[in-house]
């Protein structure tokens, strides 16, 4: 575990002059294994919600199914927008330094579980000291909120020498990030509940899971334009 | 099937279409191995559309699956079918120097980005037509997807245009310049105070010849206009193709039909699924 902190704390660093290796991103293998670990630790916190019994309240299956989730969520997405980003990545003549690019996106999804789990404890405050279920979820979107925004640091950095090589990278992240967000919106929505609601059956995925984020958002906005 | 495989990523790197492999008058592709991947992703990005009836009654779903994994290549081919003949006529009319089959090899070129991009934009679209309920949404993705899949091609196909009438142009600039063997011989022979001995019986003058002694304004511009034209053109008529080969998608509401009675029109259908999504 102290060896894997050792290898979160190189990644953090990556490119700038504290970092310790000269090699920019860690390789593959390290950074799924840092998604997994990390992502798996906040999951477990964020599934610790107990509700007005505080963590008395707490589900161990509910926190096991979270800690599954959060990395599942992160690979899933990367893994279903891949294809395009490959292919979009060839047919702007940029192949050659898709390798790098890979692992530069990797390695912010990486860094961004990372940072989730530092903001863990914030959390397992929160929860302490309230017991509502909306805050709850609120304060699980800020963070996850700041952990994108901090895995965009990492990644700005990572993607600095691709766009100084050629400036379409920009181009390119800018879609992956489009493509990313759009695919990841509707796959949060599927493997809902991370949190899980007190006093409902513990479930792996909700019972009306098979619906659509964006759908739902229109119409409530529907609802709201029409009210 | 490695070999083609290699040829796509070799065109989808953009090796096949240097500036070196242009100036030989067409984009370095075979049409057959291009041809059959391009049938092969877009049967994939069918499969990927058609997953979406497995969320109806489910009872028709792989005939679905399969007629999408069909219709999404005959599409793309059928409204090449339409439109390849107005194009290459206007293309020589103008005085395009780009012969039938490198025309042919550059629009092949390009339907087969279109649906390299289509397929690897499919595990995105299977992946909501297995979570979502929203056929109305569905059909606006597919929509939007078609629409990336469409915008990347065309500026695949106007890029290499541009390249290919480029090199065209180098490498016959450098023809004229460049006296030929022939010309040479020609105008040494017609001079009586040459001191070269006699050349031998000359052969027939080649068209490069021709176009040197009467020159002719380079089409170049009005060609990339064609294209130009051709693009919107082929996309209006891949519109309306869709909508004949409609359902690709299949509404969870309607019994499983190869083809749907022609009523309505594309834009009214997209335009009346947003106005369901609510």
């Amino acid at each position: 575990m102290r060896g894997l902190i050792i290898h979160a704390d190189d990644l953090l660093r990556a490119g700038t002059p504290s970092a310790r290796h000269s090699e920019v991103t860690p390789r593959f293998s390290l950074l799924l294994t840092l998604i997994v670990v990390f992502g798996a630790g906040y999951g477990a916190a964020m599934g610790s919600y107990g509700g007005d019994a505080g963590f008395g309240g707490a589900r161990p299956l509910q926190m096991f199914y979270s800690a599954l989730k959060v990395p599942l969520l992160l690979l899933a997405t990367f893994g279903l927008s891949l294809p395009s980003y490959f292919v979009i990545n060839s047919l702007l003549g940029l192949r050659e330094d898709l390798g790098v690019a890979v692992r530069a996106l990797l390695a912010t999804q990486a860094c961004l579980t990372v940072v989730l789990c530092a903001l863990a404890p914030l959390t397992l405050t929160w929860y302490a000291s309230y017991q509502a279920y909306e805050e709850a979820t609120l304060f699980n979107a800020l963070t996850f909120a700041v952990a994108s925004v901090s895995g965009q640091v990492l990644l700005r950095r990572l993607y600095r020498p691709l766009i100084a090589r050629d400036v379409r990278h920009r181009a390119l992240l800018r879609l992956w990030l489009i493509i990313y967000a759009f695919v990841g919106i509707q796959m949060g929505w599927l493997l809902r509940p991370f949190i899980g609601i007190p006093g409902a059956p513990t479930r792996f995925l909700r019972e009306d899971t098979w619906s659509n984020a964006y759908v739902f958002i229109a119409n409530r906005i529907w609802e709201v334009l029409t009210r | 099937m490695p070999a083609w495989l290699w040829q796509l990523d070799r065109l989808l790197r953009g090796e096949s279409t240097r500036l070196e492999l242009l100036r030989r008058g067409s984009v370095d592709i075979s049409l057959g191995g291009i041809t059959v991947m391009g049938i092969l992703l877009g049967s994939i990005a069918g499969i990927c559309m058609g997953v979406f009836s497995l969320t109806g009654s489910g009872s028709q779903a792989p005939v679905q699956i399969l007629a999408s994994a069909l219709k999404v290549p005959a599409l793309f081919f059928l409204t090449l079918v339409v439109t390849f003949p107005s194009l290459y006529v206007f293309n020589a009319l103008i005085g395009s120097r780009l012969g039938l089959i490198s025309v042919l090899k550059l629009l092949i070129a390009a339907i087969g980005i279109m649906l390299t991009v289509l397929a690897s934009l499919g595990p995105i679209v299977a992946f909501f037509a297995l979570t979502t309920t929203s056929y109305a949404f569905m059909k606006l993705l597919n929509v939007a997807v078609f629409t990336v899949a469409g915008l990347l091609g065309a500026g695949f196909l106007l890029r290499t245009l541009q390249r290919l009438t480029l090199a065209i142009e180098e490498t016959e600039a450098r023809e004229s310049a460049a006296p030929s063997p022939a010309l040479t011989s020609t105008a040494s022979s017609e001079s009586p105070s040459s001191e070269s001995p006699p050349s031998a019986p000359q052969p027939p003058a080649p068209p490069a010849r021709a176009r040197a002694l009467v020159p002719m304004p380079a089409p170049g511009a009005s060609v990339r206009s064609i294209f130009r034209i051709w693009v919107v053109v082929f996309a209006l008529v891949g519109a309306q193709m869709a909508w004949i080969l409609r359902p690709f998608i299949g509404d969870p509401e309607q019994p499983f039909q190869w083809f749907r009675p022609v009523t309505s029109n594309f834009f009214e259908a997209v335009w009346l699924a947003f106005y369901n999504l609510f």
